[in-house]
């Protein structure tokens, strides 16, 4: 990472080849579309190659910084759609995108990871999972999640913390799992 | 602050932790929470615990491979930017071919300081050009900046600059008469000391006015928070 801070074009394939299917992967859950999440992608690596962005060890690895950045242009963009999308619309659509046809094999590591993860999120209560999934997949704030499923504001906030402190506990300390 | 108003604090805004590591709070329970988050020791601590779970989330999305020709797309734009370094004057070239690329840190210190010296008498070491220096209004945070324009080249250099908050990163915009601020990927943060050169997009025909906003990491296509740097172009 500090060769590509530097510039080094070489380090930056290296960089991208391990973490761009694991950004593609979520940039295609939230967005539903394949060339949606490519340019949500692209957008997300090519500024961490032109700003060199400081990397600190401290806050976080790469990979978190990546999917970080693709989240929050993936919301962005989802975002910007919706406003012309009505909820119960992009809700159904939410459920579609939970599967996709162009699912492949991945390396091992990051299959395992993910496997953990989804386990773990499959654990918990249903409601608690949904308010979670609405939000950080959906882009939805927890006001329009309680319209949504016709909850009270603190109901929803209350199942994300439930949820949340719950999946905490199921991961075992999630170190590891975003290497 | 007592136990006791230290409870109640904390008390009102218990149930927010979770909901503002998700993203789903809105703008302004955002700016509330991390008012709050400030004081707050007990909700600062949860944050930190539930964001670790967070990070983990994307995992959660079924795996796909990226497509090979979003690998090529990347891979093309980004060789095609790293032409200038590796030609025969990396160190200078460098600096001067890709501005968007500001942040060296303290190995390329010497560097910066020989284009600062430059900059000082008014000349650009490749093409001898004459530089234009813009001072820049910093409101709401410490430092000063300024735009340093030469030919079609421009940098924003700042000196003894707030670095962004927690989780934030600076985020330049261009602004054009008559519409919002359009995002750039120029996205920064700043030295220890506070210093930094960071280059101004190419394009940059009407526009009047450059913006930076400090942003969530990542940065933001539309801004979330005021200016901290304003420098006008014309």
């Amino acid at each position: 990472m500090e060769l590509v801070r530097h510039g080094d074009a070489r380090a930056f394939e290296v960089v991208f080849d391990r973490h761009a299917d694991a950004a593609f992967s979520l940039a295609y859950r939230i967005c539903g579309s394949a060339a949606r999440a490519e340019d949500v992608v692209q957008e997300a690596f090519l500024s961490l190659w032109r700003t060199g962005v400081r990397y600190e060890r401290a806050r976080g690895s790469v990979r978190s910084w990546i999917l970080s950045a693709v989240h929050n242009r993936a919301i962005d963009a989802l975002r910007r759609e919706l406003a012309t999308t009505s909820r119960d619309v992009v809700d159904e659509r939410l459920a579609e995108q939970l599967r996709s046809p162009q699912e492949t094999d991945t390396e091992a590591e990051r299959r395992d990871d993910a496997r953990r993860v989804r386990s773990a999120l499959e654990e918990l209560p249903s409601d608690q999972r949904r308010v979670i999934e609405l939000a950080y997949f959906g882009g939805f704030t927890h006001s329009q999640i309680a319209e949504m499923l016709g909850l009270p504001a603190g109901t929803v906030k209350g199942r994300m913390r439930l949820g949340l402190t719950k999946l905490r506990l199921l991961l075992g300390g999630v170190e590891g799992v975003l290497g | 602050m007592s136990d006791r108003e230290s409870v109640s604090h904390t008390h009102d805004y218990g149930e927010d932790a979770a909901a503002y590591v998700l993203g789903a709070l809105d703008p302004v329970e955002v700016e509330t929470f991390e008012r709050h988050l400030e004081g707050c020791t007990e909700c600062r601590d949860e944050v930190t615990a539930l964001t670790q779970v967070a990070t983990a989330l994307p995992m959660a999305a079924p795996q796909h491979r990226a497509p090979k020709s979003l690998r090529r797309r990347v891979l093309a734009a980004v060789q095609e930017e790293a032409k200038p370094i590796t030609s025969e004057q990396p160190q200078t070239r460098a600096v001067q071919g890709r501005p968007s690329r500001f942040w060296r840190g303290a190995l390329l210190a010497g560097a910066c300081a020989v284009i600062a010296l430059a900059v000082l008498v008014g000349l650009d070491l490749s093409t001898g050009s004459h530089t234009r220096v813009i001072q820049a209004h910093v409101s709401g945070i410490s430092g000063s900046a300024s735009l340093h324009l030469t030919g079609l080249r421009g940098q924003l250099i700042v000196h003894h600059l707030s670095p962004p908050p927690p989780g934030h990163i600076y985020e330049m915009w261009l602004k054009r008469p008559r519409r919002a601020p359009a995002p750039t990927n120029v996205l920064f943060s700043v030295t220890s000391s506070g210093e930094g050169e960071i280059g101004l997009p190419t394009r940059l025909r009407g526009v009047t006015q450059i913006l930076v906003t400090p942003e969530p990491d990542g940065g933001s296509r539309v801004p979330t928070h005021a200016p901290v740097i304003v420098a006008p172009l014309t």
